[in-house]
Parts: structure tokens; C-alpha cells; sequence
């Protein structure tokens, strides 16, 4: 159990290359034609709740569905003004962004230390960290409840930021710990020997190396706890609900659930997703396997 | 100190600067360089205790009681009590095999129909607007289960639903797709099957890069048949990281909680409840805590086993590239 890290450079290397002839050259042939309408139908579905999102009430509840309809804005324009909406936007993005900056200040300080000094039990944590993506989120619920009521905690911004710091930081040091164990040990070497400091080798010289790293680990913790819903839920209230939970109540507001306000809502929802995925695809496989396995599709 | 040279990448151009080094600063070196590496943890490590060290030992512990939330007998130590109820718990051992069928279902659907569209996208690189058709295509496996739950139960409803409007102009009777017993399961499986294809699809995108360039080229050059480059070129390079997806996969079926919760609770009756539901259910709705934490430990444990299962085969990998190298 020495190296856990996978890394192939083959694999960049050529994958880099068909990104290159991919960009010289575009053409239609029938495997690209299926890929399309393959591409599509997986978005089918929610296209659909984006074209809800424009229909009246009525409209969404029509038999037969209607595929041509006057759009509407009303849905949108209710939603921001009900001041509750804008608030579960705010949370998201504050839980977010503040608990996985922190987490992956801390992480890529423990990655340092993994990948450099491999101290006695690192290949024991770095199972123990990966461990927690395999575990059933429900499993944890119960002793985090009583947990956060004894330290006054729940629904409280820093209980559920110092959460969701714990909830990212798995991730992050194993991403983070690939990406510096790909750096050659003879720049910290190199540093070291011609006087510079430690702190000087880690912020100067690896730091700005691991960058893609960083972009990665930052983007799909930022997915991960956008999404998040069960310990948002659990432990959470009405001061610090994210967006899923508000999606979630809207089920059960009067008996029958409210179709505009979860089209527009979930719309609103998956938009910066989609975003994400546009921009960052090639950190897409790193991001959705823990960082263990890399290169590009 | 040239740090701009060095975070280039080109450390030859670094000055070289004679080391003036004594035996005593050494010493001092290596002893700072301990307290560099447990110093760096610290924070991680404080997280890790706090956040999940406690945890895990609090459900431990739970687990040893008599422990429910709406009666008023308060806890009693009852040893290894749960653990032995839960040997013989009828609805509880259902939903594992339940799950395990789903987890089989769910694996080899995803794999077949992800291959052949990670295919796909591999022979169509010059796609026009690949990047997009991408992005719509890995859409679904980003968002929160919850909202796919939701969205799903628009497009399914019995009355307004768009499936079903397709189901009856074709001259079917409408299906109640979520409450009907017989169909609650092969619908869970379904959308957990649109959620996550693409991730077996990015799998195999990811696999067949990993094949190289030169062999691929090489095959053509002799001719070889579709057939044979999948036997003797592609799969030989591309099981790794497949292998690697099915385990993801494998594993994550044991987590799938949020999508069934939202779309039928587990019902009707007990049909789609999976494992993580179960113990859901069983925690939040009737309260019994000891109880539910035994089963939680019971699946801390399974999950470790899987992690074990899953570094065994990153490892396996990172050996033979090492023997490959050396």
C-alpha cells in the first residue's frame, strides 16, 4: 500500500492530442449524429422541468401536455420576490463556498504532508478518508443530531459550515494529494537546498503547481455540498435551509405539491450545474471518482 | 530566490547556490521537517476527531442501547442486543437482498448501455458541439437525487405526466408508475439508471483514452477487425478504469437513499426499500435509535470492506505500472 495515487501520463498526452485534432477539424458522422440524440434524450427530462418553469399552473397540469405554450415569467418573478427564495440561494452559496474554501486550505496542507513527509499511519488515513464516501449518509445522521444538539449547533451557520468542512475534506486531500505527488520532489529539494524556507517551498513553489488541482476540488465540493440535502435537513432549520430542502418542503406545502414553484425553483436549481459542467468537463472523471482516477474525456 | 523559474516547471534554470551545510544544521533539518509534517495534519486531523472519530464512536455506543425517542423509558444498556435482533430481522435482511438485486440490476444496465454510449462519444471526438452534448449528457448525474426524485414525479404523475400521456395516445391503460406495486421497482431502477449511465459513460470515455494512441494505430495498420481491437488492443488497457466504475457503481447502490425517499419512501409497502431507506425509516420515523444504529454500524462496516476492495484494486494498478517502469 504505497501508492494509491493513479496517474497515467500517457493518458493526458494523447487525450491532449485528440483535443487538439478535435478542435482543427469538426465533421457529422453517424456515431456523432446518435451521440447527439443519445445527449439529448438523457436531457429530456429536464428540459421538460425547464419548460414547466415558463407555464402557468394550468398549463403544467394540462392533459394532453402542451410542447407549444406562451411563456411566462411569472413563475421566475414570484419566486425571487418571496423573500424566503432568495435566502435559501444565499445559504447555499454561503455553506458552500465558506465551508469548502476552508476545507481546502486544510486539506491541501494535509496532502503536503502526506505526499511529502509520509508520516507513520498515512496510508491508514488515507483509507479512513476514502472510507467516508463509501459509508450511507444515513448511517451518520443520528449521532451528528444528537451531537449538534449538545453543542448548540443546529441551525447555526458555523455548526453546518464546520459539517460541511469534514463532509469536503476527504475528497480534497485525496485529489490534492495526487496532484502533489505528480510534482517532482527535487523542486522542494532544489528549494530547500538554496536556502529557501519550508512554508516558502509550499506556497511558492509547489502551491502554484497543483493549481488544476485546486480548480477541481473547489468545483465538485462546491457540487457536492450545493446538493447536499439529508444533513442540511436533519440538522439545519429554517435559518440555514439550502435550496434541496426548500425544493423538498415545497412537496408537502397544503396537501398537492406546487409544480410552478418546483419547475422554477429547480430550474434556477440546475442552471449553475449545467454551468459547471460546461466549463470544468475536464475535471469531470476526477471529480466523480474521488479523485482516483484521472485524465481527460 | 528564483520562485518564478521554479513554479515554470524548469528547474534546471534554478541558480545554483553553494549549500554551506554543517552536520548540526542537518540535525536541526530533520527534526523541524517532523514537526513540519505533524503540523501540517493538525487542522485535517482535528476535523477528522471532531467530525468523525466522535461520531463513529457515539453510534458505537448507541448501538449497545435500548434507545427510543417517543417512549419514555429512557436508555437501557442491553449489550449486544440489537446486534442479535438484527441477525434475525426479517424486513431488514429483505431490503439487503433487495438492494443486492438492485445493486446486480442497476450494475449491469448501467455498465452495458454506459459502454456503449462512452463508446459512441469516443468515435465521434470531431462531433460538433461535443463539449455541449456533453454537458447535457452528464447533466443528470450532478444533481442532487432529490431533485431528480422531483422531477421524475412530474413526469411520471398517473394524470398530467408526459409518460403517461405517451402511454395512453398509444392505446395503454395509464400506469401509476410510483404506487403500483409491480412497477415501483423497475421505475426506481429506471431513473437510477438515467442518473447514472453517464457515469459509466464518463467511465468508459475515460477507459478508452487510456488506450494508447500508438497501439490503436497500430491495429489498424494490421487490420484487424472490431472484434479483435476490443480483445487483444482496447480491453486490455480499458478494464482498469471500467473496473474501477462497475466498484463505484457497486458501492454507491448501498448510499441510493435521497432518490427513493423522494419518489415512493420505500413504499408501496416495502418495495423499494433499499437498505439505506430502511435505516432511514427506521431512525426518523419510528425514533428507535439504538436500534438504527446498529444497522448503521452493521453498513460502517460493509462499507469499509468495499474501500478495502476498491484501494486493492488502485493498488493493483500502481504495482504493475511500477513493474512496467522498472
Amino acid at each position: 500500500m504505497t501508492t494509491i495515487s493513479v496517474e497515467d501520463p500517457s493518458t493526458n498526452h494523447t487525450s491532449m492530442r485528440v483535443g487538439k485534432a478535435s478542435q482543427r477539424e469538426r465533421r457529422w458522422t453517424l456515431a456523432s449524429v446518435f451521440s447527439w440524440v443519445v445527449a439529448l434524450i438523457f436531457f429530456a427530462p429536464i428540459a421538460w422541468i425547464a419548460m414547466s418553469a415558463f407555464k402557468t399552473s394550468g398549463q403544467i397540469l394540462s392533459v394532453p401536455p402542451l410542447f407549444v405554450f406562451q411563456p411566462t415569467l411569472d413563475n421566475f418573478i414570484e419566486m425571487f420576490q418571496d423573500p424566503k427564495i432568495p435566502k435559501f440561494f444565499f445559504n447555499s452559496v454561503l455553506l458552500s463556498v465558506g465551508s469548502v474554501s476552508i476545507a481546502i486550505a486544510v486539506s491541501f496542507l494535509a496532502a503536503y504532508s502526506f505526499s511529502r513527509f509520509k508520516p507513520p499511519g498515512t496510508d491508514f488515513l488515507m483509507f479512513l478518508l476514502l472510507s467516508t464516501r463509501f459509508v450511507p449518509a444515513a448511517a451518520f445522521v443520528i449521532p451528528f443530531f444528537q451531537l449538534f444538539g449538545i453543542l448548540n449547533f443546529r441551525n447555526t451557520f458555523h455548526g453546518l459550515i464546520i459539517f460541511y468542512v469534514m463532509f469536503s475534506i476527504p475528497f480534497s486531500v485525496w485529489i490534492l494529494k495526487g496532484f502533489i505527488d505528480g510534482v517532482s520532489q527535487r523542486f522542494d529539494e532544489t528549494g530547500l537546498v538554496n536556502g529557501a524556507s519550508r512554508a516558502h517551498v509550499i506556497f511558492r513553489v509547489v502551491l502554484p503547481q497543483v493549481k488544476p488541482g485546486l480548480v477541481a476540488a473547489f468545483v465538485f465540493n462546491i457540487i457536492f455540498v450545493w446538493n447536499e440535502f439529508l444533513f442540511n435537513f436533519q440538522l439545519g432549520g429554517t435559518d440555514t435551509n439550502s435550496i434541496p430542502v426548500a425544493l423538498f418542503t415545497a412537496l408537502y406545502q397544503g396537501g398537492a405539491v406546487n409544480w410552478t414553484y418546483v419547475s422554477a425553483l429547480g430550474t434556477a436549481y440546475v442552471l449553475p450545474l449545467a454551468v459547471l459542467i460546461f466549463f470544468f468537463q475536464k475535471y469531470l472523471l476526477v471529480g466523480m471518482t474521488f479523485g482516483t482516477v484521472r485524465g481527460e474525456v | 530566490m528564483s520562485e518564478g523559474t521554479l513554479a515554470g516547471g524548469q528547474e534546471d534554470a534554478v541558480p545554483s547556490r553553494t549549500p554551506k551545510r554543517t552536520i548540526k544544521k542537518t540535525k536541526l533539518r530533520f527534526s523541524s521537517e517532523s514537526l513540519w509534517s505533524g503540523g501540517l495534519l493538525v487542522p485535517v486531523l482535528a476535523f477528522f476527531i471532531l467530525m468523525n472519530v466522535v461520531p463513529t464512536i457515539w453510534m458505537l455506543g448507541l448501538s449497545f442501547y435500548d434507545y427510543t425517542l417517543t417512549s419514555a423509558k429512557g436508555m437501557e444498556f442491553i449489550g449486544f442486543d440489537n446486534y442479535a435482533r438484527l441477525i434475525n430481522d426479517g424486513p431488514i435482511q429483505l431490503a439487503i437482498s433487495r438492494t443486492f438485486l438492485f445493486m446486480v440490476l442497476a450494475v449491469i444496465i448501467q455498465t452495458a448501455l454506459g459502454a456503449l454510449i462512452g463508446y459512441l462519444f469516443w468515435r465521434s471526438d470531431r462531433m460538433p458541439g461535443r463539449r455541449l452534448a456533453l454537458t447535457l449528457l452528464f447533466t443528470p448525474m450532478v444533481l442532487a437525487p432529490l431533485s431528480s426524485g422531483l422531477f421524475w414525479r412530474l413526469i411520471l404523475d398517473p394524470v398530467f405526466g408526459l409518460v403517461n400521456y405517451a402511454i395512453t395516445s398509444l392505446g395503454f391503460e395509464p400506469v401509476n408508475f410510483l404506487t403500483n406495486p409491480d412497477w415501483a421497482f423497475p421505475t426506481v431502477l429506471l431513473v437510477d439508471t438515467w442518473m447514472w449511465t453517464p457515469f459509466m459513460a464518463l467511465m468508459t470515455l475515460a477507459a478508452l483514452g487510456s488506450v494508447p494512441k500508438a497501439e490503436l494505430e497500430a491495429a489498424q495498420v494490421d487490420n484487424l477487425s472490431l472484434w479483435q481491437r476490443l480483445i487483444h488492443v482496447i480491453i486490455p488497457y480499458a478494464k482498469f478504469i471500467i473496473v474501477l466504475g462497475i466498484l463505484l457503481r457497486t458501492i454507491d447502490v448501498f448510499k441510493t437513499m435521497d432518490l427513493v425517499y423522494l419518489m415512493t419512501n420505500g413504499g408501496p409497502g416495502d418495495r423499494t426499500e433499499l437498505i439505506a431507506v430502511g435505516l432511514y425509516r427506521l431512525a426518523f420515523q419510528s425514533f428507535n435509535l439504538g436500534y438504527s444504529s446498529a444497522l448503521a454500524v452493521l453498513l460502517l462496516f460493509i462499507a469499509i470492506a468495499l474501500t478495502s476492495i476498491y484501494l486493492f484494486v488502485l493498488n493493483l494498478r500502481a504495482r504493475k505500472e511500477l513493474k512496467e517502469q522498472s
